[in-house]
This record gives C-alpha cells, sequence and structure tokens, in this order.
C-alpha cells in the first residue's frame, strides 16, 4: 500500500473542499450573517490538507490504493464538513447542532446525497449554513475526487482507480481518453444542467437564494431544503414540475448526455438501462396515481403528487409535496421497493441502480434457463453487448452485500425500540441515500429522535451506499492495512 | 493531438505508454479483454472492444476526427485495411506495422495504394540496429544523425580507465582535443546531463556524440579499441535473423544461425547460401561448445523468449566473447541484465515507439523548426533530437554564452554549412542549420522550446 500517495491525495482533496467552502462564506456575507463557523473550519482543512498535499511519493497506484482513498477521503471529508455545524451549535448553544454526531451525520447525509436530517426545524438555521448544508449535495453528487481529478490533472494516469472507486454503476468507463478530461465533461454537464434548473425555478417565482439551493439539491440528487414542509411549502404547480422533470434528468446516465451532445441521439436511447429505467418510472405513476384516484379532487392532481414522488423516490432525491406515509399501503409499498432500486448507473442518484437490478434479472432468467436446458450456453447481454462473468459475479455480489448490510444496520437501530417499519425504512433510506423513510422518518419526520449510535451507523450506511459498499469495506479490512 | 493505436500488443501498448504519458488523447481498439483491462488500468487511455478493421468499431473510437491512426495488430493484412478503412472515415495521417518480407518489394505501391502514409517494421529497424552495433563493437549502443555522420555511442566506464574520478574539466589535452561531447550519464536510476565538474565513475553509463573518427580516436585512447568483428554466431533463425543476416554478409561478416525448427532452417539454407544453418537448441550448452562459440567475435542471441537470450548472452559474455547483443522486450528484464554487466539489450518495440514518437512529434510541429531524428537514450530517461533550423527559430545569431537554455538541456551539436561543431560559448544557430538536443525534459518539439523564457517574452517575440 502506498500510504503516502494516498495522504497526498487526501490533502489534495481536502484542499478543493476548502476551496468549495469559501462560497457559502460568501453567502454569509451577503446576509450578514455570523460567518465565524466557517473562518474556524477554514484553517484546520488548509493546514492538514496542505500538509499532505506536499508529501513526496512514488506514483505506484493500483487499484487497493484507489479503493483505499477513496474510502478514507470520504469519511475525512464528512468529518471536516460537519464543522461549520458543529461551530454553528458551539457559538449559539440553545440551537440546533449541539453534539458532533449530530452534526457529522448532518454533513454525511449532505455528502453522500442522502438528505436526510436531525433538524426538527429548518427556517431558524442562517442562510449561508443551510447554503452549505446543500452545497455538500452538490459536490458530494458527482464525486469530490472526480472533481478534484479534473482540477488537478497532475494526480496523473492512473486515476480511472478512483474514478471507479467513487463513481456509482456496475461498469465505469470513460468519456474521452483522459481521465481529467472526462471529469471536466461530467462536470460541465453537471453544471450547465444546475444552471438551468436554478433559472427554470426562478423563472416559475422562487427567490434567487432558494431556487439556487433547491437546484444543488435536486442536481446532487440529496433532498435538503430551506423549508420544513419541502417543496409542499412553495405551494406552485410549476415549481413541482420542474424539479420532478429535473431529479428525473439527474437520474439518468450522464454518459446519454455526451452522446447526445455528440450528436449520436439513437445510440444514447439504445440504452437497455435507461428503457428500464423510464419503463419503471412510468409503471410507478400510473399505478400511483390509480390507487391515489380517492384521495385527491382530481385524477390530475393525483398524477401530479405520484409523479413528484416516484421522481423524488427513485432518483433517491427525498424531497416531498405531500406526506406519502399517508398514502395507501400499495402506493407505500411501491414507494419502499423503489427505495431498493434507485436511479441509473453513472448517474447522481444513489440506490442500488437500475443496471445492476436489471442484470440480476437477466442471471435469475440465465439460472432458469440452464436448469431446462442444462447444456445449453447463456451469455448476458447488456445494450447489445455480451457482459463479462466477472462484472456479473461482482452484481451478484453487492446485491447480497447491499442486503446483509441492510440486515445488520437494522438490527443495530432496533436497540432504539421503534416500530418495524420506522427502523428498516430509516436504514433503506439512508444506504440508498434517499433521506425520508416511512412513519417516524417519514417526509414530515426526522432522524433526531435516534440514539448516538443508531446515527453514527446511519452515517457509516450512508457513506457505505454512497460508495457502493466496496471502499469502506476494504478501509476496514485487515488485509489492506498489512504491509505488502 | 487524437491517436488511435489498432491492436494492444506489445508495440501497441509500449506506444500507447509513452504517446499518454506526452499528453495527447490515445484510444485503443482490441479484440481481446484482457489486454485491454491491463491498459485501461494502467495508462490514461481510452480501450474500445472490436475489430480495428470494422467500421463500427473505427468509428466509435472516432476516427473520423482521429490525427492519427496507428495499426499494430499481429497480422500485416489487417493492418493495412484497417489504415486503409480509417483513412476513407477520414484520420489524417495513418501508419501501419508491415513486417512479412513477402511485401516488402512491393512497399511503395501498397503504401500508393492503400494511402499508408508511413509503414513501421520493427524486426527490421532492430536489424539495422545490430548491425549498427557490430560496425562499432567498444558501444552500447549506438544512435547516428545527420545522415551517419555524427554519432551517439554509449559505453559504460571500468574501474582502471583513466575517466575515473577525475572531473570531465581536467581531462587529457589529447581527449580534449577531440570533436566529441560528453552528453549525458546514466549513474544508477538516475540520469545526469554532465558539465565541467562532472565525476565520472566506475558502472557509469556515458553517452558521447560526435564524429565517427572523434569516436574511433576516443576508444583508442582508452584502450578499449577492438578490431573489425569477422564473425557472429546467432541464436534464433526469426525475422530480424532473415533481415539481419543479408546486412551482415555485406560488411562482410561470417554468420552461424542456430534453430530448433528444422523447417525455419531449411528455410534459412535456401535463403542464404553463404551462412551457416545449425539445427539444434541454442541454448544447450553443449551444441554451443561443439560448435565452437569463443572462436566467433560476436554472439547474437535473438530467439523469442526474452528469459533465453539474457541466459545464453550471460552464458557466452563468461565464455569471453567480447561482443554480446540480446534482444529483451520486457524493460524490467533490461536493467536487471544492465547490472551484470550486460550492456547491449536490444528492444524491438522500444525502436518502434522510438520512431513513431519522432514521426508524431514531427507532425504535431508542422510549422517550426523540422525534427528530423529523436532516440531516446539513458534507459528511456533522456531524449537525442536532430532538428533543422528555420526562420521561425528565435535568437538566430546570438553567441550561446548570451542565451539562457532550460535546465537539463544541452545544445550539443551544431551543423553549419556541413561543419560540425562542437559549440562553444562564441558560437550561434543559423537558419538552415542543423542541431543537435540532448534533454532531459520529455516533450521538446521546437528548437524554441530549449530556452528559458517566462511566458511573456514568449508572447513579444511570437
Amino acid at each position: 500500500m502506498n500510504y503516502r500517495l494516498v495522504l497526498k491525495l487526501t490533502g489534495k482533496t481536502l484542499l478543493v473542499a476548502a476551496m468549495a467552502l469559501l462560497l457559502p462564506l460568501l453567502v454569509a456575507l451577503i446576509y450578514r450573517e455570523d460567518i465565524r463557523p466557517f473562518l474556524f473550519t477554514l484553517p484546520p482543512m488548509l493546514i492538514i490538507g496542505g500538509g499532505l498535499s506536499q508529501l513526496s511519493s512514488s506514483d505506484h497506484f493500483f487499484p487497493r490504493e484507489g479503493f483505499f482513498a477513496v474510502g478514507l477521503i470520504w469519511l475525512l471529508i464528512s468529518a471536516f464538513g460537519a464543522l461549520p455545524f458543529y461551530f454553528y451549535g458551539q457559538l449559539n448553544p440553545g440551537a440546533e447542532f449541539q453534539s458532533y454526531i449530530d452534526c457529522f451525520f448532518e454533513s454525511a447525509s449532505g455528502f453522500t446525497t442522502t438528505g436526510a436530517s436531525i433538524l426538527t426545524a429548518v427556517e431558524p438555521i442562517p442562510n449561508g449554513l443551510l447554503f452549505w448544508r446543500s452545497f455538500t449535495h452538490w459536490l458530494g453528487g458527482m464525486g469530490v475526487l472526480v472533481l478534484a481529478i479534473a482540477l488537478l490533472p497532475s494526480l496523473g494516469g492512473r486515476t480511472l482507480h478512483v474514478m471507479k472507486a467513487e463513481s456509482p454503476g456496475p461498469v465505469v468507463s470513460k468519456l474521452v481518453p483522459k481521465a481529467s478530461q472526462s471529469s471536466k465533461i461530467l462536470y460541465g454537464i453537471y453544471c450547465v444542467l444546475t444552471l438551468i434548473e436554478a433559472l427554470c425555478l426562478r423563472i416559475a417565482g422562487m427567490p434567487w437564494y432558494d431556487s439556487m439551493v433547491n437546484a444543488f439539491a435536486t442536481a446532487g440528487t440529496g433532498g435538503f431544503s430551506t423549508r420544513n414542509l419541502s417543496i409542499a411549502s412553495y405551494q406552485s404547480p410549476a415549481v413541482e414540475i420542474i424539479i420532478t422533470i429535473f431529479m428525473l434528468l439527474f437520474s439518468v446516465n450522464f454518459t446519454c448526455y455526451f452522446l447526445i451532445l455528440r450528436g449520436k441521439v439513437k445510440q444514447a436511447f439504445r440504452s437497455d438501462e435507461l428503457r428500464f429505467f423510464l419503463l419503471l418510472v412510468a409503471g410507478s405513476i400510473l399505478l400511483i396515481t390509480w390507487n391515489l384516484r380517492d384521495l385527491y379532487s382530481s385524477a390530475g392532481e393525483a398524477m401530479r403528487y405520484a409523479a413528484f414522488q416516484v421522481g423524488s423516490v427513485v432518483s433517491t432525491t427525498g424531497f416531498s409535496t405531500a406526506d406519502f406515509d399517508l398514502w395507501p399501503e400499495l402506493s407505500r409499498m411501491i414507494l419502499f421497493l423503489l427505495m431498493f432500486c434507485g436511479a441509473c448507473a453513472g448517474s447522481t442518484g444513489g440506490g442500488m441502480k437500475c443496471s445492476r437490478i436489471l442484470l440480476v434479472l437477466k442471471c435469475v432468467r440465465r439460472e432458469i434457463r440452464q436448469i431446462v436446458h442444462p447444456r445449453s450456453v447463456n451469455v448476458v447481454k447488456l445494450d447489445g453487448r455480451v457482459v463479462e462473468e466477472d462484472t456479473l459475479r461482482s452484481v451478484l455480489l453487492f446485491f447480497s452485500t447491499y442486503m446483509l448490510i441492510i440486515m445488520i444496520a437494522s438490527l443495530i437501530l432496533s436497540l432504539d425500540n421503534f416500530s418495524f417499519t420506522t427502523t428498516l425504512t430509516a436504514v433503506v433510506a439512508c444506504v440508498s441515500n434517499i433521506g425520508p423513510g416511512l412513519e417516524q422518518v417519514g417526509p414530515m419526520g426526522n432522524f433526531s429522535a435516534f440514539s448516538g449510535l443508531s446515527k453514527l451507523v446511519l452515517s457509516l450506511c450512508m457513506i457505505i451506499g454512497r460508495l457502493e459498499v466496496l471502499p469502506i469495506l476494504v478501509l476496514f479490512s485487515r488485509n489492506a492495512w498489512k504491509r505488502s | 493531438m487524437k491517436i488511435i493505436i489498432v491492436g494492444d500488443g506489445k508495440v501497441g501498448y509500449t506506444l500507447a505508454e509513452h504517446l499518454s504519458q506526452e499528453d495527447h488523447d490515445v484510444t485503443i481498439i482490441d479484440t481481446n479483454d484482457d489486454a485491454l483491462r491491463r491498459a485501461s488500468e494502467s495508462l490514461d487511455v481510452l480501450c474500445i472492444k472490436g475489430n480495428g478493421t470494422s467500421i463500427f468499431a473505427l468509428k466509435e473510437s472516432g476516427a473520423d476526427k482521429a490525427d492519427v491512426i496507428i495499426a499494430a495488430t499481429s497480422m500485416d493484412e489487417v493492418n493495412m485495411v484497417c489504415c486503409l478503412t480509417a483513412k476513407r472515415l477520414g484520420a489524417r495521417y495513418a501508419i501501419a506495422r508491415i513486417r512479412n518480407s513477402d511485401y516488402t518489394e512491393e512497399l511503395a505501391l501498397l503504401k500508393k495504394e492503400l494511402d499508408i502514409d508511413l509503414v513501421i517494421n520493427p524486426e527490421n529497424a532492430t536489424a539495422v540496429e545490430i548491425s549498427r552495433l557490430l560496425r562499432f563493437p567498444p558501444a552500447a549502443n549506438i544512435d547516428t544523425f545527420y545522415r551517419g555522420r555524427v554519432e551517439l555511442v554509449g559505453f559504460r566506464v571500468q574501474e582502471n580507465d583513466f575517466l575515473c574520478g577525475r572531473p570531465l574539466s581536467q581531462l587529457d589535452r589529447r581527449v580534449k582535443a577531440l570533436p566529441i561531447l560528453f552528453c549525458a550519464a546514466e549513474r544508477g536510476e538516475s540520469c545526469i546531463i554532465p558539465n565541467g565538474a562532472f565525476v565520472p565513475m566506475a558502472g557509469d553509463k556515458l553517452y558521447l556524440i560526435g564524429q565517427p573518427r572523434g569516436m574511433s580516436a576516443f576508444f583508442k585512447l582508452l584502450g578499449r579499441y577492438t578490431p573489425k568483428i569477422r564473425s557472429a554466431f546467432v541464436v534464433g533463425c526469426g525475422r530480424i535473423a532473415h533481415y539481419l543476416v543479408p546486412l551482415l554478409a555485406h560488411m562482410g561478416i561470417q554468420v552461424k544461425l542456430v534453430d530448433k525448427n528444422i523447417e525455419r532452417c531449411r528455410q534459412f539454407d535456401e535463403q542464404f547460401s553463404k551462412a551457416t544453418v545449425l539445427h539444434g537448441d541454442g541454448t544447450d550448452q553443449e551444441l554451443l561448445e561443439a560448435e565452437d562459440v569463443t572462436a566467433s567475435d560476436a554472439f547474437l542471441a535473438l530467439t523469442d523468449r526474452d528469459e533465453d537470450n539474457l541466459i545464453i548472452s550471460l552464458y557466452a559474455m563468461q565464455q569471453g566473447i567480447s561482443k554480446v547483443i540480446a534482444k529483451c522486450n520486457r524493460q524490467n528484464y533490461t536493467s536487471i541484465a544492465r547490472t551484470v554487466g550486460l550492456d547491449s539489450v536490444i528492444s524491438p518495440k522500444l525502436i518502434t515507439a522510438n520512431q513513431i514518437l519522432q514521426v508524431i512529434r514531427g507532425i504535431q510541429n508542422s510549422k517550426g523548426s523540422v525534427m528530423n531524428a529523436l532516440y531516446k537514450i539513458a534507459n528511456g530517461q533522456a531524449e537525442a533530437m536532430e532538428f533543422v533550423v528555420n526562420t521561425t527559430t528565435r535568437h538566430l545569431g546570438v553567441p550561446l554564452r548570451e542565451l539562457k537554455l532550460k535546465k537539463g538541456i544541452l545544445l550539443a551539436v551544431i551543423i553549419h554549412q556541413r561543419n560540425i561543431i562542437i559549440p562553444e560559448g562564441s558560437s550561434s544557430i543559423h537558419a538552415g542549420d542543423t542541431v543537435i538536443v540532448v534533454s532531459r525534459d520529455h516533450g521538446i518539439l521546437d528548437v524554441n522550446d530549449i530556452y528559458e523564457e517566462s511566458l511573456l517574452d514568449k508572447g513579444a517575440l511570437s
């Protein structure tokens, strides 16, 4: 293990994160708020980041180092990202964010684009801090390290290992030959889409600040809002429709946008995953609309609420316009199942990813065929291409580990003695990076009632879910630490 | 530049490695998953699975907008079709590896009809390199500039050499008077561009540049001068040997060949009547002894296996043969071989990669000074380049002592009106001159790149 290089990478990423902290600082200045929470956070980040980035190291870089670095950096960045909240809590006794675990939970929830909050009331928090809370969504959505690669090309040629470990999806490929160029293109598409959304929201009547913050939360598929009632508080169908569309747009594989930009529209829509995703979304919306037909005055209204909620859950954003916890059981079950599935690979969304679900289904079909015709040779195809057996194995493994982690975390959470639904959906909502679950952690509830241990477990679940299990497990494996 | 490499074999991978380091956008096409995985994991390149001759794969890799396509699969015919298709799609420059000697005759025709801009033949290039080494035995490696009139020679310093432990500035007057220059030194893993204060030590590898007659005079002074090579023992009748035998025959060297494969032996005997062809295992020491290897002036190990080549070369060295050359494609083996004193290790894939790098730098800098030659020396850590100076070059006519060159760069030779000059403080560059530059920095594309200047000056001058 090349610890020096891992630490150097960590240092550089911390510097990039420190740069990102200047933006909320500016917002706080504009609103004439207390900027001390940010000022206190900057020196430790700059000193530690600057010190580590000066390390000299050889450039031996293998998958091991990539996974290790990604796991370490995400834990550290969540820890440092929590500092502004913590200092705010220390400076204002009686306000929220009194314990560091709460702050860590909020920060991890931000970076992993989960959007689960321990805040009982959002409105009293100053604008600068809320801006940072949502900006962490934006940073975490595409990946902090991917940003570091885009900004610091000096990281060298073997950065693909880092991208592989940080970007979601079973197979990660570059768009163009150079890794740093690829990251720049991804961030370019990301920025442009975010800006368009902010403009649309502004036109729909939202104030500038709110439209920016909500655009960040949608882009990262996070779900932190500036209001207690989330998007419902704006009372505007236009805003709801805009956000629905953008939530779905951000849960599509970004390679599709790249192909469309290159003029290869046909190729973009040839993707099996995209078709599966659209089918899933359309089917869920129709079913829920039918299920809600008696609850709302018109079919159109029911459809609007259903579409928003399906978009919000499948993209793993976690905004809400209605308390879906009060909906009929079928709708709640559909939403719960969508939580597992999540968005497309290569998007900013979380969950298990549509392509993996699709591959698991195809594997099941293959296995059945194999039993019926024991001598038949079957390959699994995706987008018309054969999927390697290695990839299939890792997908199946991912599926089982994901379930295993949900089970273990639920077991620990059950110590707090909440209802079965609350415990299970809290874990699923965190591992899949959605945010709200059902009952006590539903769209109108929050996570403040959990014990410190549960919050820590849930924070870890969020990071495990965001990094797709393996990097964090590598970090905690004894083998990775051994000198070899 | 956008470069597509078809075929992720030894040559393809080495090229991708060098080109991606020089900041080009490299895309590799191959049908083999494992080879692609290896490339995508260790290099900053884009890998696409597919057949390089299919329009689909070429289009996917962006051949229509590519600056250069390099076809380096194991099959000549595939390479030709690949270049043809890519050129029709819109690629600008096509390089194909064609190594079957059957095509040598009609190469000109093929190039014209198939619209191939450059044909590379690693085995032929290797054979040429070997013949050059045999022409001047004291050198571990030789590269030539200016149509062979300037040579860059590398040699290992031995303990009892008069060079040892004395700064270069205090060398004997007879050495100083020679038209040669110490232009690079390799010590352990590092590479040094020496100045007058540099003290050579035993085990260093020094690189000399200058005229051939200066070289012979220097090695005579060093006591390293060996008589002309009259006989060579070659193990392995592969493609390299096929190109090499006629070259050696032309130099008047008696050749003895050994190969395991009886068919190949027959073919060689049929084609090269003057050479002695033996059937047997070249790695078998009994056979080598029976054929009296020690009587040969040179020993060449050219089998397909790097390990065999190195081991039998060591054996030959131990037997006291003064010139031993081994073919070895693996980089890490080369450095191991050097530590045990086997200096002349040649790698066909590196020779080819150097050839192509030179061409690509030339395309990149089509407006500035023209690069005529590029060699990687000192384990690939330094480069020696030949440029033709034209009017786009800055500081023409300014004495060198008034110019500031970048660190790690040496202006080694100026050829002014056919006079080969080792530059001094008063020398200057003129348009039409040929210059040879040695640099530790990679990516020198133009003579202008050697000057130490702030960006501001550049803007003001250009």
